[in-house]
């Protein structure tokens, strides 16, 4: 089983939570993580934000983004937990690594091929001779 | 003889209602906007990237077609599902009256 996975979770709490209420809730989000095998990588409170249309009939959002690495089990506990969690209005989770991957094949190659033209030429400015050089050894 | 002239004349309104449609072709040329070239997509389009995806959206909260915005299928394909999720998220409008 595949067990290097990165997930995006976002979710939005009710406008009207507490800050408190908040911090444990993110808190739990992360124990729960850990303890079923995952890690998080990063947690981002967005805070308040105005919802582009209303969600149980409310306009505003608190907004929270964690990314988090691990199987996937891990995902499915939290978005069990999530889904029975009055406070939480919406959440969605993405799957970031597959994508991420080929973005970054993408721009190696871009790179390469840039560095590998400029070899060809010699000269230009400063970053260009510094990826030449670069690529020089590499080869 | 009398047959003759009345099929005459039908050809003769088939034709005016021809012409007709052409007139009414003419008068509403369906033409769009030309397309933006040079649009760069990033390699890897970000979901959360509100302002860069508002690009592709125009007025009415549609996604914008791959005709106008001029960009690759496959980036197109991109941009719509980010531009999908962030409705799903509540930080892009389905629609906007």
């Amino acid at each position: 089983m595949a067990t290097n996975r990165t997930y995006e979770v976002m979710y939005i709490a009710a406008p009207e939570t507490a800050d408190d209420d908040i911090g444990k809730l993110n808190s739990a989000v992360e124990k729960l993580i850990k303890k079923e095998g995952g890690n998080v990588v990063r947690t981002d409170d967005i805070g308040r934000r105005p919802l582009a249309y209303p969600i149980r009939k409310k306009s505003e959002g608190y907004y929270v983004l964690f990314e988090i690495e691990g199987s996937g089990q891990e995902i499915a506990e939290l978005e069990r937990r999530m889904r029975v969690n009055d406070m939480i209005m919406r959440y969605m989770t993405v799957r970031v690594d597959e994508e991420r991957k080929t973005a970054d094949k993408h721009r190696t190659k871009r790179e390469d091929r840039l560095s590998r033209r400029n070899t060809a030429r010699r000269g230009g400015n400063e970053s260009e001779t510094a990826m030449a050089e670069e690529a020089q050894i590499n080869q | 003889m009398e047959k003759k002239t009345k099929s005459s004349e039908s050809v003769d309104e088939v034709k005016d209602i021809d012409l007709g449609d052409e007139q009414k072709i003419d008068r509403a040329p369906r033409r769009f906007q030309r397309r933006r070239q040079g649009q760069f997509v990033p390699d890897y389009v970000d979901w959360k990237d509100i302002d860069y995806l508002k690009r592709f959206i125009p007025e009415r909260g549609k996604i914008m077609p791959r005709r106008i915005s001029g960009i690759s299928a496959k980036d197109q394909r991109r941009i719509a599902r980010a531009i999908k999720r962030a409705r799903a998220m509540a930080l892009i409008p389905f629609v906007t009256d």
